[in-house]
């Protein structure tokens, strides 16, 4: 029997389950009879002021006969407002010759009980057509919708015959869902496993397999509602994934790990199992005499010279074609032609560290940009990246030189603070990835500025970025031109300054290598940075306090909160004073150290000399939404802190201060 | 000639939800057309070649590509039919340059793309080609503003190596039978410079043609007898600015009327009163009244007292139960539904809801007309030749002779009609007698079963649009800054605050809106009471009332209190604050008049040291007035800005960035207390 199962499909699917509203509803009854109550609703105590709201929601899957694979939803919507009438308008997606949609039926009910069926035309947009493949989405809107009306809708997904695939459940939505249900009768050939990553909604039930049929009901789901520096969605949305295996699946573990991990093990060492070779090319790089750090930071810089082919723009399979790349099997190809992808590099590295006689291992681990692992879903693929883990003066360091731009000792953010599988021939031990501390990563200010007589600031001021946040930069960077990244760092002092700004940028900053620091050198106009209040004239101290002005300005908070890595940022400016002008009063020094966040500020006056000191640290990347009012509060201290003036006055006037 | 996209609500609103469709389509074409599979090598063709090898035109060095050729060839043939070819070839500069390697061409049931290639001449190495079958197609890029159903669709193909220093150009031939004989030759680009662009026109027999040339000196033709050329060359490229007038004000064009015997279709327009004709003639029939829409009629207007007030319900009918959807399919691009098929559905787009709202008012004995016009103010200037340049219809209702209001804002004297009662049915949230900003101050077409006339719309006085703001707050000894606001937000600013509270999926979302706004001017802050006025009713101003707290709002400096009086909103703007100099003029959204009233009792033991200047500023565009005074223990601040002009001329642009640095100065401006006494 050939069932398909296909990189694409899995692709499609999750195309269409992520980008349209439409989800998924048994057959039985063609309608579900209309509750009076259902009726009658004006709102819902559990989702006050939302627009409309699912009713109910079924699906049923049924994988069983792989000839006739077919799924049936049923969705009924309570429509509150004019804005949620715009839920009359219904797209269903589909991939010709992989599935389609039939028996699509709907109807509105109007708030006095009168129904009127849907007998519009369904139209067919094509969405995507190109060789092969053709995306379609079948449409209709519902006719005579108004704020108190039933729609409900139901259709059935036909799959093409022996197509079966992984598919899951999203119990999440846009929208509140009173009462769902779920069903799944499995193709019986294969093992099936299912798991809730993000768990289940409140008082749900986790799914029940009866029968060979696996169902699960769910009351009352939040809707779900995105929010800046939240974590991935992925991570945050409650689902049901269903996994299919022709092998079966290991139930415990330990056990999963330990087999996968030892074949981790065996593809990393027969790719980087090139002894001679790697010894042949460590003797070019290093020198006997080399101190360990030197070795290895040599290694480190000569394998970030490897044109690194996952940094470069994709190429059409003409320009594929007439590259003529043959595939790259081991370290020794890689060094020999001189090219290869980020992971191939990185292997390089482990090759190399080895022949150069450091113990170092290959280490496989889940990046936290899309979601977070759980070794408990036992998905091999979750551990979607490599390091490696090498003892340097007895220390364990991670390296990752695949990660272009990212300066010795440092990994990208997305793979620190995450869990790994440090890989060897009995199957790995966990571990976890470091986080840089705030100092790492840092972004100086230092200015050097004159204040002229119409009030406006001019000087030169230079910019650091080290750490991530250096080499964030230069990777997004790194296929542009000059003009482009010179302008990107104008934008940048534009952006910090919270007035209108000149700023030019006088250096060429060193955007090609994994260097600690990126700097930028400017001369920079502030025009009206002073401002007047009668005989005295007013500064303001937060020159660069632009990023801070107008963070979290809401006070309620759905979601935890999510930061990239801890950072700081230090500000040195020295203001030198036009003649005829003395400092009347300075603001008070504030040092806020709120053990994970500080915020320090200090003016000092030197004989008409100014020197502001400004330092702000975060030390966050995750933060519990129940403390998000203090965070709120602590960066309304910044903001608060920053609006403080210097107030300056013509020498020999009179304060009264 | 197959742009349908012929309607427009609320623009901002409805470009969010474009923007959010674009992030998934741009990931997915990608995908797609990184995979297309290769199509052999072939030699770039010999038109090519030439231009790849000429002079690049004049350009800077942030210009990310340069078009060195450009050709259009049009050739009708006796039944109108018509066969288009349109050639480019560009040389790319930087790497953002490489998005003028994808290329799309648009067709739909009258529009059949017969071939389509696309080249890439690089800098070393063989030339590369691709063809129709490496194309992908798609509906999605028709679509504007989430129309349900439109047949407008796009091939589009992605040319290999579009890198600097290479050259790629394409060739799209098309079939083409348009409603309407008119085509327009866009020769100028927005950031690329042209060095040469070239069109040709081929006429059977007995046809004849009218150009018209827009925003460009007029360039005659060379050849004749059925044949003739027209080319541009060293075409400077536009360079977008914030706020700058709508493209078709700007641009080089030259608009192609043809005149022949086209079986089934229309001549191209010789004035606008035919285009009003064919207008009109769409629009045939489709205003007949149907027994249900005369019983519906009857009972929305049944508690009406006056014509007026009939005709308020109507308006409002269509506003808040006449859903908005659009299917567009062929000519229902341009021709409205029947009256009685959008009553039955209650859905239709704008010109749907024109048709409905006409049909009802006839049943009252009160006549309407469509009214075409463009949400971009300048697109259609009186120097505009009759062309289908509009994105939306609206409807000038005549209104009775003794029917005289004062709530009736929007009204014109027409000549032949009389006044004339401009309303947009599909805004939801702009009350009957107003109209919204941006069809202010622009020319639209009105359409009467004569013909077609341009008229303009007027523009409202600057007191129905803008923020009125009252505040009554007192000020401690350590700087905190406590009470109450009352905004009233007339206009488009109503509009805006009605718009967004309705999208809100949550009550307790709704006083984000107040919070992201004071967070613009406050540091630290709690908003203890909120609560809006008038959402639903739309013919009401609408409102906001708080009440906050602001922690070290007045900042301590030795013995001295600084207070700045402005304390909320900014009517500044740093859109001029650029290196270099502006080149278009600023149009302003609408006219509006913004006005503060703050009241700040002083702590005790405080009296005011310094002041700030008051401010007088007029220009004939705008004007913004300020004044701080002091009555007793009492702070009071007032300020108004106003906006008179809505379009700037490049000629008083230092006065505007002079005024915006007025404005900017003031609302930083602070005033000193000391302790009494001292």
């Amino acid at each position: 029997m050939l069932v398909r199962r296909t990189f694409l499909l899995i692709f499609v699917f999750a195309f269409c389950m992520t980008v349209h509203d439409v989800r998924l509803a048994s057959a039985g009854d063609e309608w579900q009879s209309i509750n009076p109550e259902e009726l009658k609703m004006t709102s819902e105590p559990q989702a006050p002021g939302a627009p409309a709201i699912i009713l109910y929601r079924q699906v049923d899957r049924d994988d069983s006969d792989v000839r006739r694979a077919h799924e049936y939803n049923y969705i009924r919507k309570k429509i509150f407002t004019e804005e949620g009438r715009k839920f009359a308008d219904v797209e269903i997606p589909l991939v010709k010759g992989k599935w389609d949609i039939q028996n699509i039926k709907a109807r509105t009910i109007k708030p006095d009980g009168s129904i009127v069926n849907f007998d519009g035309k369904i139209y067919e947009k094509e969405i995507i057509k190109a060789r092969g493949l053709k995306y379609l989405a079948k449409t209709f809107t519902l006719s005579d919708v108004q704020p108190g009306s039933i729609i409900e809708y139901h259709y059935m997904i036909d799959f093409a015959e022996y197509l079966v695939f992984d598919s899951n459940w999203v119990l999440s939505d846009d929208l509140f869902s009173k009462r769902s249900k779920f069903t799944l009768k499995p193709y019986g050939e294969w093992a099936l496993q299912w798991s809730w990553p993000n768990g289940l909604p409140e008082g749900a039930k986790p799914p029940v397999n009866e029968n060979k049929l696996i169902h699960m009901e769910a009351q009352d789901i939040p809707a779900f509602q995105a929010e800046d520096d939240m974590p991935p969605e992925a991570a945050m949305k409650y689902r049901v994934d269903f996994v299919y295996s022709e092998d079966g699946f290991e139930k415990e573990q330990e056990k999963f790990w330990k087999r996968q991990g030892k074949k981790m093990n065996e593809a990393a060492e027969n790719f980087v199992n090139k002894r001679k070779a790697m010894e042949q090319a460590v003797a070019e790089i290093v020198a006997p005499s080399d101190s360990p750090d030197v070795k290895l930071q040599k290694i480190y810089a000569r394998v970030q010279k490897i044109r690194n082919t996952s940094y470069e723009l994709e190429k059409t399979e003409q320009e594929q074609k007439r590259a003529k790349e043959k595939e790259i099997n081991n370290v020794e190809d890689v060094w020999k032609r001189g090219l290869g992808d980020g992971y191939q590099v990185t292997w390089v590295f482990l090759g190399l560290a080895r022949a150069a006689g450091f113990d170092a291992a290959p280490v496989r681990i889940a990046t936290r940009d899309d979601h977070f692992f759980k070794p408990n879903m036992m998905r091999t693929k979750d551990l979607n990246t490599n390091v490696v883990l090498v003892k340097l003066n007895g220390k364990d360091t991670y390296f990752d030189p695949g990660a272009a731009f990212t300066p010795f000792g440092l990994l990208p953010w997305s793979e620190t603070n995450t869990s790994g599988l440090k890989l060897d021939k009995d199957g790995g031990t966990w571990v976890t990835t470091t986080l840089p501390e705030s100092s790492v990563s840092q972004i100086l200010r230092k200015a050097d500025l004159n204040l002229v007589s119409d009030g406006s600031l001019e000087g030169k001021l230079t910019v650091t970025f080290t750490g991530l946040e250096a080499q964030w930069r230069r990777v997004g960077e790194h296929n542009e031109d000059e003009a482009h990244r010179k302008k990107l760092l104008e934008d940048y002092v534009k952006e910090i300054i919270p007035a209108g700004s000149e700023a030019e940028l006088t250096n060429k900053p060193d955007w090609a290598s994994s260097a600690p620091a990126l700097v930028a050198e400017y001369t920079l106009k502030v025009p009206g940075w002073v401002s007047g209040a009668g005989k005295r004239a007013l500064f303001p101290v937060g020159l660069f306090s632009g990023p801070e002005k107008h963070m979290y300005e809401h006070s309620t908070r759905v979601h935890p909160l999510y930061f990239r890595y801890p950072f700081e940022k230090t500000d040195d400016v020295r203001i030198e004073l036009p003649l005829g002008w003395q400092v009347g009063s300075l603001p008070q020094a504030v040092n806020n150290d709120a053990k994970v966040m500080a915020y320090s500020l200090k003016v000092e006056n030197n004989k008409g000399s100014l020197h502001l000191e400004r330092h702000l640290r975060s030390d966050l990347t995750i933060l519990e939404q129940k403390y998000y009012g203090a965070l709120r509060n602590f960066y309304q201290s910044v903001s608060s802190g920053d609006d403080q003036q210097i107030v300056l006055q013509p020498i020999g006037a009179s304060g009264g201060n | 000639m197959t742009n349908k996209s012929y309607c427009n609500r609320l623009g901002p609103l409805v470009e969010i939800k474009r923007a959010r469709r674009g992030i998934y389509l741009a990931g997915l074409f990608f995908f797609l057309l990184v995979r297309i599979p290769a199509a052999r090598c072939a030699d770039a063709p010999q038109w090519m070649h030439i231009a790849a090898n000429g002079a690049l035109p004049a350009h800077d060095e942030k210009t990310n590509a340069v078009l060195l050729y450009s050709e259009d060839i049009l050739s009708v043939q006796s039944n109108g039919k018509i066969k288009k070819v349109e050639r480019r070839v560009y040389k790319i500069l930087r790497p953002d340059g490489r998005e003028y390697g994808t290329f799309h061409a648009n067709f739909d049931a009258e529009t059949k793309i017969n071939n389509i290639h696309g080249w890439c001449i690089p800098s070393q190495g063989k030339d590369y080609e691709v063809k129709e079958k490496d194309a992908i197609e798609t509906a999605l890029l028709g679509v504007q503003n989430g129309e349900l159903m439109t047949d407008l669709k796009s091939k589009i193909l992605t040319i290999p190596a579009a890198d600097p220093g290479n050259v790629i150009g394409y060739e799209i031939e098309q079939e083409l039978r348009p409603y309407v004989m008119q085509d327009v030759w866009a020769f100028q680009r927005a950031e690329v410079p042209v060095r040469e662009a070239h069109y040709s026109l081929q006429l059977p027999p007995g046809w004849e043609y009218k150009t018209v040339w827009l925003n460009h000196p007029e360039v005659p033709p060379s050849g004749g007898g059925g044949q003739w050329q027209w080319a541009v060359s060293d075409v400077t490229a536009i360079k977008p600015e914030g706020g700058m007038p709508p493209w078709q004000s700007v641009a080089g064009f030259m608009v192609i009327s043809l005149f022949g015997n086209a079986s089934g279709r229309v001549n191209g327009f010789q004035d606008w009163k035919a285009m009003g004709i064919w207008e009109n003639g769409l629009a045939n029939g489709r205003r007949e009244v149907s027994p249900e829409i005369k019983k519906k009629t009857a009972e929305i207007t049944a508690t009406g007292a006056t014509t007026l007030a009939k005709m308020r319900a109507l308006a409002e009918f269509m506003q808040k139960d006449i859903r908005y959807v659009a299917i567009q399919l062929g000519i229902g691009g341009w021709q409205p539904h029947p009256a009685p098929e959008i009553f039955l559905h209650k859905y239709g787009d704008c010109k749907d809801k024109a048709t409905l709202l006409s049909t009802m008012l006839s049943e009252i004995g009160v006549e309407s007309y469509y009214l075409n016009i463009n949400t971009e103010r300048g697109t259609i200037t009186p120097a505009t030749p009759a062309t289908r340049w509009f994105n939306h219809v609206v409807l000038a209702i005549r209104l009775p002779n003794d029917l005289n209001d004062a709530s009736l804002h929007m009204v014109i004297t027409y000549p032949k009609l009389g006044r004339l009662l401009i309303f947009d049915p599909t805004d939801e949230f702009t009350p009957f007698g107003n109209l919204r900003g941006e069809l202010q101050e622009s020319y639209a077409l009105l359409v009467t079963p004569d013909g077609g006339e341009l008229i303009k719309v007027p523009q409202l006085p600057a007191a129905t649009n803008g923020v009125v703001r009252a505040a009554k707050l007192v000020l401690t000894s350590t700087g905190t800054l406590s009470g109450d606001f009352v905004e009233q937000r007339n206009g488009d600013y109503g509009t805006q605050q009605r718009a967004s509270l309705k999208s809100v999926t949550k009550d307790a979302d709704r006083v984000k809106f107040i919070e992201t706004m004071v967070s613009h001017s406050l540091s630290a802050f709690q908003i203890t009471k909120a609560s809006s006025s008038n959402l639903n009713q739309i013919d009401q101003p609408f409102g906001y009332q708080y009440s906050l707290v602001a922690q070290n709002y007045a900042k301590t400096a030795g013995n001295l209190l600084l207070v700045r009086p402005r304390i909320l909103g900014s009517n500044s703007s740093d859109l001029l604050e650029k290196k270099e100099p502006r080149l278009y003029p600023v149009e302003f959204d609408g006219p509006e008049r913004n006005a503060d009233t703050i009241e700040i009792t002083l702590p005790a033991g405080y009296e005011v040291d310094d002041l700030p200047p008051p401010v007088n500023a007029d220009y004939s565009f705008a004007s913004y007035h300020s004044k701080t005074e002091v009555s007793g223990n009492v702070l009071r601040y007032t300020r108004a800005f106003e906006v008179k002009e809505l379009s700037v001329p490049v000629s008083k642009m230092e006065d505007l960035k002079k005024l915006y640095r007025i404005i900017a100065n003031d609302e930083r401006n602070t005033a000193v207390l000391k302790p009494a006494g001292h």
